[in-house]
């Protein structure tokens, strides 16, 4: 059953982003200076949302975790890092690419991107605390202590680089001006797909965790004879 | 009146056992000295550029520093199950993270203050201009470094990677304090008055130092009992 | 179409096939894991054989 509704999702997210991907190549005009790399936008920008929405997930299982101590909020925590920290990675290389476009150099210190690496950095120092701790329940733990200890750095993270940056400028990635409606409607519009796809990753990556946990313990019992 | 009793004896006895070896004294204060003389390396220490980021090479060299001293307060405790024995202590949790970070913050500010006057000889800066501001930054920013790192530090006591462990979670979410502290350690070691935009950052210390205190405070028997 | 443009739209195919990449390359490693979990249930299975003809 469950398959067969992530089957379903992941159909949908298909066709939504294969219409998208036409509309935006053929229908929508060019932006005014940046030519046919803006399109980049619908891509860099919902990544970000997912990743960010992602990594406040993890918040929400490491509370529900250590209020419950059910470990499958820990493979939540876990799986929603991980498909985060994929999505932050694209959205990433997709600045980087805008940027040397626009700016011809690959990395601006723009403040947005500075921040992403930041959290990038952040969650993959959850990846590996994770992988230093053998005990299930030890590492449930310490990893939902963590990553309470991560997401509340992550407002500082926004707002001292964005005051650092904005006192020595710096090229801004998104330029000026509002948005016109039609881009607006495209760029929340590609953010389905993108999120159906987070959480067909998501529930795929749960999936694995939980039968990872039977085999452990079918080990455990079969090394109790 | 009872838990700053406790919080000031795990304060006392951390610091007296640290004292009376001092290995962790003086390899943090001697890296400390590295540093500063491999930075020297790294770009012309005389030229005006230098002043530019004087504030971000000292507190890149007390956060290097501090991360060694941090490493040892919880690791001190594991040899003979002392660790055991606190939290099986009637202790509270938070006297013993807040007693720990009390003895980390008066070892770093020393480190702190030796690293100064080399870093005023070896650079050229005149750091005793605005000898208030630079004080109260140390202050809050090294109150930062010791809360954050503590609490890490306990996270990280019974790995086997700790060393490498400590450094590469802390720093990341050290960032904003470091960030700040550079800023403001820039501009008083420039001389310039810290003045309506620059406060903010002041601001921004003191929200960080009290969140990551109560936080800590709030998450600290969780990390060592669960 | 002129070379700006040209490289232009280069980049954009740059910039989707590097999200496509990524993703695909996260997708991999649910499959390696995926591939692990099954390794983990034959051993276990033999030895459960083993036991059995005991």
């Amino acid at each position: 059953m469950k398959q067969k509704i992530l089957y379903a999702l992941g159909v949908v997210a298909a066709l939504l982003l294969t219409r998208n991907i036409w509309t935006m190549l053929t229908k929508l005009p060019d932006e005014a200076f940046q030519g046919a790399i803006f399109r980049i936008i619908f891509f860099h920008v919902p990544c970000a949302f997912t990743c960010f929405l992602c990594f406040f997930m993890t918040l929400i299982a490491a509370i529900a975790y250590l209020s419950t101590h059910n470990l499958k909020w820990d493979a939540f925590a876990v799986s929603a890092t991980e498909v985060g920290l994929a999505f932050g990675a694209a959205n990433l290389v997709t600045g980087m690419i805008w940027a040397r476009i626009i700016w011809g150099i690959w990395w601006t210190w723009d403040w947005r991107l500075t921040s992403m690496l930041v959290c990038w950095l952040l969650y993959a120092g959850y990846l590996v605390l994770r992988d230093a701790i053998e005990e299930p329940t030890e590492r449930a733990r310490l990893a939902a202590v963590m990553s309470i200890l991560s997401f509340s750095v992550v407002p500082f993270v926004f707002f001292s680089i964005k005051w650092f940056r904005t006192q020595h400028p710096q090229p801004v990635l998104y330029g000026g001006g509002k948005m016109d409606s039609a881009y607006r409607i495209m760029l929340y519009g590609n953010w389905v797909p993108i999120l159906l796809f987070a959480v067909i990753l998501i529930a795929i990556r749960m999936g694995q965790e939980r039968r990872q946990r039977e085999l452990d313990a079918l080990r455990r019992e079969i090394h109790a004879f | 009146m009872k838990f700053l009793r406790q919080m000031l004896t795990i304060a006392v006895k951390d610091l007296r056992s640290e004292l009376r070896t001092k290995e962790a004294l003086n390899a943090s204060l001697s890296f400390a000295l590295v540093i500063l003389l491999l930075f020297s390396f790294a770009f012309d220490p005389t030229s005006d550029m230098t002043r530019e980021i004087s504030g971000g090479l000292l507190w890149l060299v007390f956060a290097f520093a501090g991360v060694l001293l941090l490493n040892r307060s919880f690791a001190r405790e594991l040899p003979n199950d002392c660790l055991d024995a606190l939290i099986a202590s009637p202790l509270p949790g938070a006297a013993l993270l807040l007693g720990k970070v009390l003895a980390n913050y008066v070892l770093l500010l020393g480190i702190e203050c030796v690293c100064l006057p080399v870093f005023g000889i070896f650079y050229n800066v005149r750091w005793t201009l605005q000898p208030a501001w630079l004080a109260l930054v140390l202050l809050l920013g090294t109150w930062g470094m010791t809360v954050v790192g503590t609490v890490f530090s306990a996270l990280t006591v019974n790995m086997r990677l700790r060393e490498l462990m400590l450094p590469m979670l802390v720093y990341p979410v050290l960032i904003p304090c470091l960030m700040a502290s550079m800023r403001l350690t820039t501009l008083i070691l420039a001389g310039q008055p810290v003045t309506g935009d620059e406060l903010a950052w002041f601001k921004m210390l003191i929200a960080f130092d009290v969140i990551f205190t109560a936080l800590a405070v709030t998450l600290i028997d969780t990390v060592l009992v669960g | 179409m002129n070379d700006a443009a040209a490289r232009n739209f280069e980049y954009l195919a740059y910039g989707l096939i590097a999200v496509w990449v990524i993703l695909v390359a996260y997708v991999l490693t649910l499959v390696s894991r995926e591939g692990k979990i099954r390794a983990q249930i034959d051993v276990l299975r033999r030895m459960m054989e083993d036991h059995g003809k005991l």
